[in-house]
């Protein structure tokens, strides 16, 4: 076996890359090759002493983690906000207004609590302390909302009654002409407010 | 069954930042370790290990489940310090002032000048005297022979971290391992 043939087999070795019989015949050279066993030699100690460098390793300092951990940028989902707010900045503010608006109608809706009745006649109603009553026999023309009260209806209505946290009574008698609704929880309070302002809008 | 490291990364993904701060502490040694060995000098191989974590945090999204999380994270810091190196390469002499730090030349970069008394007891010359060799190494070996005997990383390990063939990696093992040997070779 020529040497350089040899080295490169040594170095084979070292990688735990050389077939069986190869190990024999070099392990030969080896034996017949003072140079060559010299070399090997130098070769494995080498690599033993760089493998001895593994578990003698210098460790980073321990504020690190907490300076990684500072360092990072804000998490994807949080960005993803931020991008679709630069990106729509007029649905933004749209919804932040909507937002703003909801909230305080909410509030107004926990403050107030007095008794009040919207409607375009309401001389036909007769209001006994927190009851509204249409009594039999007469109508009112148009649409009557009643809120924080009793709402009995013996008459009739030519139009919506519309009743925000409160109760309504229909006798046998009564007649309305229009709809009926029935409002007592915060959201749809809210839903009927911005419908309205809606339709405020719009016929405004 | 997912490895650790997979589904960490995965937790990370979703925002759980202790499941980043878990793949942090378990690489963290080894990057520094890479880095220090690299780049010769504690505070550049600190830089080396936030900012492979920074990179790996913001690429967590596209880490191919199929590829081990630790070949991914070698080739970040290896690629890392190897753009250092070729940065600091034209400006490196030992005499030159570093310009940002007042009084600092290349010999602080020496580790020598950073081992502390402690470590110095237990860092033999022997040690001592293959450090300085893997530090004459040229990058592409000292790169290769770092992840084979530092990190322990196969043959095929480091050609997936590399992007080279293992027949490449392979001739670069055995060139520094010829040249390690040939500057220890009196000593051993």
């Amino acid at each position: 076996m020529e040497c350089k043939l040899a080295v490169s087999m040594m170095h084979d070795y070292l990688d735990d890359d050389l077939p069986e019989q190869q190990q024999r015949d070099l392990k030969e050279h080896l034996l017949s090759c003072p140079e060559c066993r010299a070399q090997f030699k130098e070769l494995e100690q080498t690599d033993m002493l760089l493998f001895s460098l593994m578990h003698q390793s210098p460790v980073a300092s321990d504020e690190l983690v907490g300076r990684i951990m500072g360092a990072l940028p804000p998490s994807k989902k949080e960005r993803r906000v931020i991008t679709w707010i630069r990106r729509h900045p007029a649905l933004t503010a749209a919804s932040v207004f909507l937002l703003v608006m909801l909230m305080s109608s909410v509030t107004f809706l926990k403050q107030d609590g007095q008794l009040v009745v919207k409607g375009s006649d309401l001389d036909q109603v007769v209001i006994q302390g927190n009851t509204v009553i249409v009594p039999s026999g007469k109508r009112v023309s148009g649409d009557l909302t009643v809120e924080n009260g009793k709402t009995q209806v013996y008459g009739e209505v030519n139009g919506n009654v519309t009743v925000i946290d409160g109760s309504l009574y229909q006798a046998s008698t009564a007649h309305i002409s229009g709809q009926v609704k029935s409002i007592d929880q915060a959201l749809s309070w809210i839903w009927y407010k911005v419908t309205n302002m809606f339709s405020d809008v719009a016929y405004r | 069954m997912e490895n650790l490291e997979g589904r960490l990364t995965k937790l990370a993904l979703k925002g759980d930042q202790r499941a980043f701060a878990e793949l942090v502490e378990l690489y963290k040694d080894k990057i520094f370790h890479l880095g220090y060995r690299m780049l010769n000098n504690r505070h550049e191989a600190e830089d080396i290990v936030q900012e492979t974590f920074l990179r790996v945090y913001r690429n967590l999204d596209r880490y191919d489940d199929n590829q081990k999380f630790s070949t991914w994270i070698y080739r970040i810091a290896t690629n890392l310090c190897i753009d250092r190196l070729r940065k600091r390469r034209p400006t490196y002499s030992l005499d030159a002032e570093l310009g940002d730090q007042e009084g600092t030349d290349g010999y602080s970069l020496i580790p020598s000048d950073n081992v502390t008394p402690e470590s110095e007891l237990i860092l033999s010359e022997t040690q001592r005297t293959i450090y300085e060799a893997i530090d004459e190494l040229p990058v592409k070996y000292r790169s290769v022979m770092i992840l084979r005997y530092l990190q322990d990383l196969s043959l095929q390990e480091i050609s997936e971290v590399l992007n080279m063939p293992v027949t490449t990696i392979k001739t670069r093992v055995h060139r520094g391992r010829e040249f390690l040997r040939k500057k220890l070779g009196p000593r051993l």
